[in-house]
């Protein structure tokens, strides 16, 4: 029986009794991997359909802030550490706009189909809150890396990066990505409304990725901001991802490195959970 | 049923009779569109001022503030006027273009040209809430950016009039592209391709000296410089054009404006279809 389904696929169907068609369940596996891939088909296809709004524009917004910061100060700041600032900047640039993006797929998707009520059809479904997980997260990641891809090569006709170390650069963009679509997740799933969302991602997600490092190097900070900084992924996240473009830290590598596989188990189990137990969902 | 007794004959409703100006229904529309743009006040007021703050430490952050001057300012003393003027024309931007995109995809846009408001009182309703956004939203950022080294304005009219008359300009071309979009990406489409390059390469966080030689006609062509600067003489006294000068442009970059945003809710441009 399990064979018959499973040659004819979904959708046709079986011979029953006297002869009568009946549909058939389509059997799997311990995962179930249309379903997975359909989600995440989804997802990917939800940002591509207004890329001008998804993928464009956080490109050309790094670019001007890239111009604007460099006209603005590469005289006045000159080199950071030994490199010079528009090299410095770039990097820091680069993986703000992916955290941001990662954020905002995961979170805005979340909350439109909460609004609007088809929640149900990612819930109904005959996939485990294990395979919902991995397909919101992929949609994320992959916007996060078409973005950061995007800008990287824009930027690359304006700086001449050395790329020093590409695996460092691919770990810690990953990372920074699946951490940053885990809290798209958290917040889509605690928001109600779109307000919420908004003040979470500018009172938060904003201030988190601006204040990290990305135009300065944290020994500028005063003593007590170095410290907390330290405790602060998105400075991991940034720091390590510029250490891959110019071969200078603030941190070492192992440590952020490790940081960052830390945080994102815990939110891996955190996010896991709230889809388990149906937290904002299940009503 | 109403109880105005105007408003009955023998008893029968008639139709509320006005003069040239419909100032019950202006006022009805203007408190719409205020009480829309500021239902979500941590949105509209709060991130504002967050997002300045951000950029100030940031630029503190990053340079020494002491030994940098542009003209005879200190750093932060030229940049805090630009940070004002950009929350200034962003609330400017999105109060019109987001209510009428908001209405347009809830698909309810329509309902403004049968109201018995003219074009004209719509252009005002429209643009008198968004100035008023703005010098409300300029208000709390400039306020919110005093710690970092903001002044008491060196002449407060100006300021004003620079605050409003950019906010109009920008409020203007905000109900132009606002009419033009279909949907949301149209308009935020809009806002990173045109709006934003505008107001950053305009001056606000640096001076247009600091561009290569060829691009300064090119930057001083962009009617967005000339708010900027006025703000930033009416706040610290320095400008690098004469406010004067500023402010004709200004005038008549709105009054275009103005002109073509009539003519748009005039014809009913996307509006009667």
């Amino acid at each position: 029986m399990t064979e018959v389904a499973e040659n004819q696929g979904p959708g046709v169907p079986n011979e029953g009794m006297q002869g009568v068609p009946t549909p058939s369940v389509r059997q799997f596996g311990c995962v179930n991997w249309r379903g997975l891939w359909t989600l995440y088909h989804r997802e990917v296809k939800r940002f591509f359909k207004v890329f001008t709004q998804t993928l464009a524009a956080p490109v050309v917004t790094t670019l001007l802030f890239y111009t604007i910061f460099t006209v603005a100060l590469q005289n006045r700041v000159g080199t950071v550490g030994s490199v010079p600032f528009a090299e410095f900047l770039a990097p820091g640039l680069i993986m703000m706009t992916i955290l941001q993006n990662s954020f905002a797929n995961t979170a805005s998707s979340m909350m439109t189909s909460k609004i609007q009520g088809n929640i149900v059809d990612v819930l109904m479904p005959p996939i485990s809150p294990l395979e919902m997980l991995c397909g919101f997260l992929g949609g994320g990641v992959t916007r996060g890396f078409i973005v950061g891809i995007s800008a990287t090569a824009a930027m690359s006709v304006l700086v001449d990066f050395p790329f020093h170390n590409i695996g460092a650069i691919l770990f810690f963009s990953l990372t920074a990505s699946v951490m940053l679509a885990l809290l798209g997740m958290v917040g889509g799933i605690w928001a109600e409304k779109f307000d919420h969302m908004a003040a979470i991602t500018n009172f938060v997600i904003v201030p988190m990725s601006f204040l990290s490092g990305t135009f300065y190097s944290i020994h500028r900070l005063p003593e007590l901001w170095q410290t907390v900084a330290q405790f602060n992924p998105f400075f991991y996240a940034i720091d390590g991802f510029r250490y891959g473009f110019i071969g200078q830290g603030d941190a070492p590598f192992w440590l952020g490195a490790s940081v960052m596989i830390g945080v994102n188990i815990l939110l891996f189990l955190f996010v896991h959970q709230m889809l388990v137990s149906g937290y904002k969902l299940k009503s | 049923m109403t109880r105005r007794p105007d408003l009955l004959l023998g008893g029968i409703p008639v139709a509320r009779r006005f003069g040239l100006v419909n100032w019950l229904g202006l006022a009805t529309f203007f408190r719409r569109e205020m009480s829309r743009n500021f239902k979500i006040w941590k949105i509209t007021l709060a991130a504002p001022a967050i997002r300045a703050i951000l950029f100030a430490s940031v630029f503190g952050l990053a340079i020494d503030q002491d030994s940098t001057l542009i003209g005879n300012l200190p750093f932060m003393a030229f940049l805090i006027p630009g940070l004002v003027a950009v929350a200034a024309l962003e609330r400017a931007f999105e109060s019109s273009a987001f209510s009428i995109v908001y209405d347009k995809v809830e698909g309810i846009f329509g309902d403004l040209a049968v109201l018995p408001l003219t074009p004209g009182e719509l252009v005002l309703g429209f643009s008198a809430a968004a100035v008023s956004g703005s010098l409300i939203v300029s208000a709390v950022v400039w306020a919110a950016l005093l710690p970092f080294g903001g002044s008491l304005p060196q002449n407060p009219l100006a300021m004003v009039f620079f605050v409003s008359v950019g906010s109009l300009m920008v409020g203007l071309f905000s109900q132009i592209s606002g009419l033009w979009a279909r949907k949301w990406d149209y308009i935020t489409s809009v806002q990173t391709f045109v709006f934003l390059p505008f107001v950053f390469f305009s001056g606000v966080f640096f001076s247009l000296d600091a561009l290569p030689d060829f691009l300064l006609p090119v930057a001083r062509a962009n009617p967005v410089f000339y708010i900027v600067d006025g703000i930033r003489f009416s706040l610290t006294g320095q400008a690098e054009v004469s406010p004067l000068f500023g402010a004709l442009i200004c005038v008549a970059v709105t009054a275009f404006l103005w002109g073509v945003s009539y003519r748009l809710f005039s014809v009913g441009y996307r509006m009667k279809s």
